[in-house]
């Protein structure tokens, strides 16, 4: 941007907002079902969620286990699932930008299994590997899977061709040229399909314990629904969301780290 | 490909005949695609048929054997195609409620400070809550019915949409609107003429985001609780250890939702023809 940056000066009215909106959100909440207007078999309020939250941290009833061992298998089945990605998605990709025989060999493969919703293998996993974990990790495997490779192909792909071609003409090889041009270049589009893999692992494996698990956070949220106590589904939620937040917080903090200069 | 105008670029296509060999015939993309194609189905079937998987893994042709009795035979009172118009209904509706909402807000918000600083903070703590979370839910406040469905469906979609039509507006070129403001354009002009057109593309990809995601959330609810559509048919396969019917209703899903997908390229070159493609998926 060639203008020089000014800074303006937020009205008060618009810092205030935010925090004013947030209260009245939560506030509403409450009220809502304080005073009866939803019944508390359907929805809990924030307090019950909260009260439910520091109980659950002890408490390993009625689900079998407490809050840190959901989280724990959780974040266990997860970050498995998402290095298995990552070790397989990004090469992948990378190679079918740039080799034509990997790419016309792959390809198709690949887009007959991409526009399958990643829960849609559930009972085919259930057949194959059982309940145990190996499934789960499968599941997440799939849903970060196909992030990784298309971000690694764009990637590629949109090397610049002009260095190419300076290359070709310096004599380098084909491999010289995908390992000492197309990789870097392509790095940005990598490091984003680090945090859109994550979040994707993240949603899978919800669906992923939602239909058969015995510990997890997404089955705290289908033993709430079992159970029909709303405070518990809340919760797992909250806790899904927050967790969630908290891991593409730190990726997006890695990624800025690790791109200092370049310039998407 | 001949000569191509896109706007005020001319891009010449210079074609070069090179002769006939077998390593460019091995070597070409499309000769590929079929090899991997082919190869991909024989040693499915092979392994199919083999006892590897212990049953587990029915071969391509007996899945189609069993889809060609499901377009006469009912299961659970729907032929297939009952099931697939059972799911694609739900998905077109949640999808274009949502969109119909989630839209004009996203839109709102980008536009006006005052909008956006009510509704984002309330919305990033919705956002980062899986759709898929939302099922346990759903089923508590509507039952297993169509309603809990759409809801699922609708909140599925809702963030995508909205968050693409706020971005799409936030990351215009300032250059633009100075544009307007030297041809002596008031606000209404600067909303119109340049934000609404200059937001289109990232809206669309945001309602392809948006149409994957309802796909996703109509099988993990048919996957939980339903009588009809292609979850229903999965969850039957499983039901019955039937895989045929398993991977058969994943092959059609990925038809049936690889179809809607194409519906919005389409109507995407339809409303905003100036969209270049970019290289790639």
């Amino acid at each position: 941007m060639a203008y020089e940056s000014v800074k303006v000066k937020k009205p008060l009215t618009l810092t205030l907002l935010p925090i004013l909106s947030v209260f009245t959100f939560f506030s509403a909440w409450e009220m809502i079902v304080d005073t009866g207007i939803v019944p508390s078999t359907m929805l809990a309020a924030p307090s019950a969620v909260i009260k439910l939250f520091l109980v659950k941290l002890t408490d390993p009833n009625p689900d079998g286990a407490v809050l840190a061992a959901h989280a724990w298998t959780s974040g266990k089945e997860a970050f498995i699932g998402y290095l298995l990605s990552l070790a397989f998605g990004l090469p992948l990709g990378l190679l079918m930008g740039w080799f034509t025989v990997v790419r016309g060999l792959a390809r198709p493969i690949f887009e007959l299994i991409r526009p399958i919703p990643p829960i849609a293998w559930i009972p085919l996993t259930i057949f194959w590997f059982g309940i145990g974990i190996e499934g789960k990790v499968f599941i997440i495997w799939l849903g970060g899977v196909v992030p990784c490779v298309i971000n690694a192909f764009v990637g590629v792909r949109m090397t610049n061709p002009t260095l190419i071609q300076m290359a070709r003409t310096y004599g380098a090889s084909d491999w010289q040229i995908f390992v000492q041009l197309c990789i870097p270049s392509a790095l940005p589009m990598v490091f984003g399909a680090l945090q859109i893999a994550l979040v994707c692992c993240w949603v899978n494996l919800v669906g992923a314990e939602l239909l058969a698990a015995d510990q997890g956070l997404g089955y705290l949220i289908s033993m709430g629904r079992r159970l029909a106590l709303p405070d518990m589904v809340v919760l797992g939620m909250v806790c899904v969301g927050f967790v969630g937040a908290v891991i593409g917080y730190a990726i997006e903090r890695l990624e800025r780290r690790l791109l200092a200069g370049i310039r998407r | 490909m001949g000569d191509r105008a896109i706007a005020n670029e001319v891009q010449e296509a210079v074609g070069e005949k090179k002769p006939m060999t077998i390593y460019r015939v091995i070597t070409n993309e499309y000769f590929l695609y079929c090899v991997s194609t082919v190869t991909f189905l024989l040693v499915w079937q092979v392994i199919g048929q083999s006892d590897m998987f212990k049953g587990a893994l029915a071969s391509p042709v007996q899945v189609v054997l069993r889809f060609e009795r499901m377009l006469t035979d009912t299961l659970a009172g729907l032929t297939l195609w009952g099931h697939i118009w059972a799911s694609t209904s739900r998905v077109l509706i949640g999808f274009a409620l949502a969109s119909a909402f989630a839209i004009p807000i996203g839109l709102f918000m980008a536009l006006n400070p005052y909008v956006d600083a009510i509704i984002k903070p309330v919305f990033d703590i919705f956002k980062p809550m899986p759709p898929i979370a939302w099922v346990s839910i759903a089923i508590l406040w509507f039952g297993i019915g169509e309603p809990s469905k759409i809801f699922i469906i609708v909140i599925g979609t809702f963030v995508p949409c909205l968050l693409n039509a706020y971005t799409g507006i936030r990351l215009i070129e300032p250059e633009l609107y100075d544009v307007v403001k030297v041809l002596g354009g008031n606000r209404r002009d600067e909303i119109i003429q340049v934000s609404f057109p200059a937001s289109f593309p990232a809206i669309f990809a945001g309602l392809q985001i948006s149409l994957s995601n309802a796909w996703t959330c109509v099988l993990a609810a048919e996957l939980v609780a339903s009588r009809s559509g292609l979850g229903f048919i999965i969850v039957q396969g499983m039901k019955m250890s039937d895989t045929s019917l398993v991977i058969g209703g994943m092959v059609i899903i990925a038809i049936v939702a690889w179809t809607t997908s194409l519906l919005i390229i389409i109507l995407e070159k339809l409303v905003c023809p100036w969209k270049r493609k970019l290289e790639g998926f």
